[in-house]
């Protein structure tokens, strides 16, 4: 997949500088700048209401920003256009699947889609089984359990193998198991070069399979490893955070260099 | 996308995926039946309605009222209609997932319009006969069932191009259902009256009908064009002006 | 110049008006049919084209805002709306009455009052959708607006061939010139009238979103000067809160 990015040899799938969005006089977020590079996982923690699943829908395109510029590969992209949301996938904590269709329906409508005419959309049986969910993928999907809609949600996301993978909440309904298992195949997707950004109030779980953690509070990206603070649940995030010794806006990873090529 | 190929290849996508997406409405209806049931009945409700209130209407009075119970059923269904189709989408939020998968947002229009359109023409099967049942005035219809078809096809199509741009942008702006009808009725009447008067030249056997069809068709396509070309700003919206734009990359320096 | 034009316009359909009034009791014909009645017409006519023209005005407006996202154009938009159903009502209550006068009927269904009240509607209807809809649903307000504007001549169109045995439409063409004299005047004043309400409500509208903005930017600077104690934040756009106030966010 990597392959199509291709315009500057580094790959930073996503970047956004000073994004910010306001409804009214609230201001949601506030000069956002944040990228996610080609084999990361990113995470986003920030309590109910910080703006971590309107930041995720600016990225995906479905909000417009009211500042700021969002690129993808690199380049500007004021729109998101087809070969950006070919790229990028998006699981929100509202699964967004069709309930009157089976679970290899849902899959198979969105592979469909994704595809281009007489190429043969790819089977969506290896992703069921590898979710657990094989035993019910000819089932209503009204009558799966949240948590079993969460993982066809992230099926149907891997299926059409994007670059980027935007994730609202995934933990919210998966039990132990469930969570191991996220954890898992995100790593196997990692390896293969997926970009994760992954927001979650939750910051055990989030620890569990990110690379490193950005905070959003109050609309801003905050350095979570330098907070200082009486209030318990920060402390929780630093302590977290530090443990991880990870935060930074800008990625110190592994392709450090492909990010500095970027932001140059 | 300036060279012709990259242009028919995405003009055959959107043809695909426009059929893929009413094909995918259309199965989850056949599985329950229940827009095409609940709409169907309301229809007959309303038709029994009108024609209690209209059956003592004289002859002469007749074909002056049958158009106008025609179209009224017509914008009645339809309000119904664009509701549950839009509400299938917004319970599970799946719009959004539409929206955000690599699908044209023209696609997701036109496959509504069409599923709109199937289930309005559905509802007209029950309607017409129905009508020319309960009132001689409405011979016509069943004489020339061609014109008939015509006629209401298009009548439908001009309903079906408006309606599916607003249901669906409510759809996505979390606004209340009633606001459709407070925006479908007055808009929607351009397409009323168009299709009011090619009915009565129809019922009249007045020699203009094919005339005013040939504009009603002028009135679908207009609709069409302007609604889809509004389909994508109504329902993303596009990012912020150039002057915010200036002013925070002015800050980043 | 932003907050003396209105008040230019104002102060000059104020003058004009008790000139207009003197003109059309005192300077113009007698209409033979009509009698006194007919007088209204020299605040109908003017008032109606009022509308269709603010009709239209939103409609661009709307575009503007749809394609570029400007707040300014919305602005516009949503005070041409709402003068078009302030000077609509004008045209609905005069227009009846002169009707009623004249044809033995307040309403005839003719091609220009049914245009007119679907516009009318139609704008209602953009008013109500700003003002009860969700998030997002300027957007499609917008949509509305156009679709209002490109309505009109349809709507004007269809009734007509709707109803093509309606009264004699050309009240205007066949004026006597004393009449055009006097209808000048009208519309110059209640044109200044209906531009100096738009633009006081444009620079409510602007004011209104200035004052958002300006709330955010306090807002910053708040949360930058409790941030300071933790240093080196030269940028305050990195700055930071160290204690949450009230004004928290939501999606």
């Amino acid at each position: 997949m990597s392959g199509e990015a291709g315009q500057g040899g580094a790959i930073t799938p996503l970047a956004l500088h000073g994004v910010g969005k306001r409804f009214g006089r609230l201001a949601v977020l506030r000069a956002v700048d944040l990228e996610v590079v080609a084999g990361e996982i990113v995470g986003l923690v920030g309590a109910n209401g910080s703006g971590k699943t309107t930041l995720l829908s600016i990225v995906a395109g479905l909000l417009p920003q009211s500042e700021g510029e969002r690129c993808f590969g690199g380049r500007p992209s004021p729109t998101v256009e087809m070969e950006h949301r070919r790229r990028l996938a998006f699981v929100t904590h509202t699964t967004q699947l069709y309930g009157g269709l089976t679970a290899r329906e849902n899959l198979k409508l969105f592979a469909e889609l994704r595809c281009a005419a007489d190429a043969p959309w790819i089977d969506g049986g290896p992703l069921l089984e590898r979710l657990g969910l094989s035993h019910a993928a000819d089932r209503m999907v009204g009558t799966f359990s949240r948590g079993m809609m969460q993982r066809l949600a992230l099926a149907r996301a891997l299926a059409g193998r994007p670059e980027l993978l935007l994730l609202d909440e995934p933990f919210t309904s998966l039990d132990r198991p469930g969570r191991r298992l996220l954890a898992e195949v995100l790593a196997e997707e990692r390896a293969r070069g997926l970009a994760v950004l992954l927001s979650s109030h939750d910051t055990d779980a989030i620890i569990e399979v990110t690379d490193r953690v950005v905070l959003l509070e109050g609309g801003r990206l905050i350095d979570a490893a330098a907070l200082e603070s009486d209030d318990p649940e920060r402390l929780r995030y630093r302590a977290a955070v530090q443990g991880l010794g990870l935060f930074s806006a800008r990625s110190p990873g592994p392709s450090a260099s492909s990010t500095a090529a970027v932001s140059a | 996308m300036p060279q012709p190929p990259a242009a028919t290849t995405s003009l055959r996508s959107l043809a695909r995926q426009t059929w893929l997406l009413a094909r995918n409405d259309l199965r989850q209806e056949m599985r329950d039946f229940e827009l095409v049931a609940t709409a169907g009945f309301f229809t007959l409700v309303v038709l029994v309605m009108f024609g209690l209130s209209f059956s003592t209407l004289g002859r002469y009075a007749q074909p002056m009222a049958v158009p106008g119970i025609l179209w009224l059923a017509v914008a009645f269904v339809g309000s119904l209609t664009l509701t549950r189709i839009f509400d299938r989408e917004r319970e599970a939020d799946t719009l959004r997932a539409l929206l955000a998968a690599p699908v044209h947002r023209l696609a997701i229009y036109l496959a509504k319009a069409g599923v709109t359109l199937a289930v309005l023409l559905g509802c007209c099967a029950i309607l017409v006969p129905g009508l020319v049942l309960m009132f001689d005035a409405a011979a016509p219809f069943a004489e020339r069932p061609l014109a008939t078809f015509s006629l209401v096809f298009l009548g439908c199509a001009a309903y079906a191009t408006i309606g599916t741009l607003f249901a669906a942008g409510l759809s996505t702006s979390g606004g209340k259902n009633v606001l459709l009808s407070v925006i479908l009725y007055p808009l929607t009447s351009p397409a009323l009256m168009f299709a009011l008067v090619s009915t009565r030249t129809l019922l009249d056997g007045h020699p203009g009908f094919e005339g005013y069809l040939s504009q009603l068709v002028a009135l679908d396509i207009l609709q069409l064009v302007v609604s889809a070309w509004l389909f994508e700003s109504v329902l993303v919206g596009t990012a912020g002006g150039s002057s915010r734009r200036k002013r925070s990359a002015g800050r980043r320096t | 110049m932003g907050r003396t034009l209105p008040l230019v316009l104002f102060a000059f359909g104020a003058g004009t008006f008790p000139y207009c009034v003197q003109r059309v009791f005192f300077s113009t014909p007698m209409e033979r049919q009509m009698g006194t009645v007919q007088k209204i017409f020299y605040f109908h006519v003017p008032l109606a084209w009022i509308m269709m023209l603010m009709g239209v005005v939103c409609g661009i407006a709307a575009a503007i805002q749809l394609r570029r996202q400007s707040s300014r154009a919305e602005a516009t938009a949503i005070a041409a709306a709402e003068i078009v159903l302030v000077a609509g009502l004008g045209v609905l209550i005069t227009g009846p009455i002169w009707g009623h006068a004249t044809w033995g009927k307040a309403w005839t269904w003719d091609a220009r009052q049914v245009s007119t009240g679907l516009l009318w509607l139609i704008f209602a209807a953009y008013v109500l959708v700003r003002h009860y809809g969700a998030a997002g649903s300027e957007r499609l307000a917008a949509a509305l607006a156009i679709f209002g504007a490109i309505d009109v001549p349809i709507i004007y169109y269809a009734v007509k061939i709707w109803k093509t045995t309606h009264p004699d439409n050309n009240v205007v063409g066949t004026l006597p010139p004393e009449m055009w004299a006097t209808l000048w005047p009208c519309l110059a004043a209640l044109l200044a009238m209906s531009l100096g309400l738009m633009l006081t409500r444009i620079r409510q509208e602007v004011a209104e979103i200035s004052l958002d903005e300006g709330w955010v930017r306090i807002d910053d600077v708040v949360r930058s000067m409790t941030a300071k104690d933790d240093g080196k934040d030269a940028d305050k756009d990195d700055g930071k809160d160290a204690d949450k106030d009230a004004s928290k966010d939501e999606e």
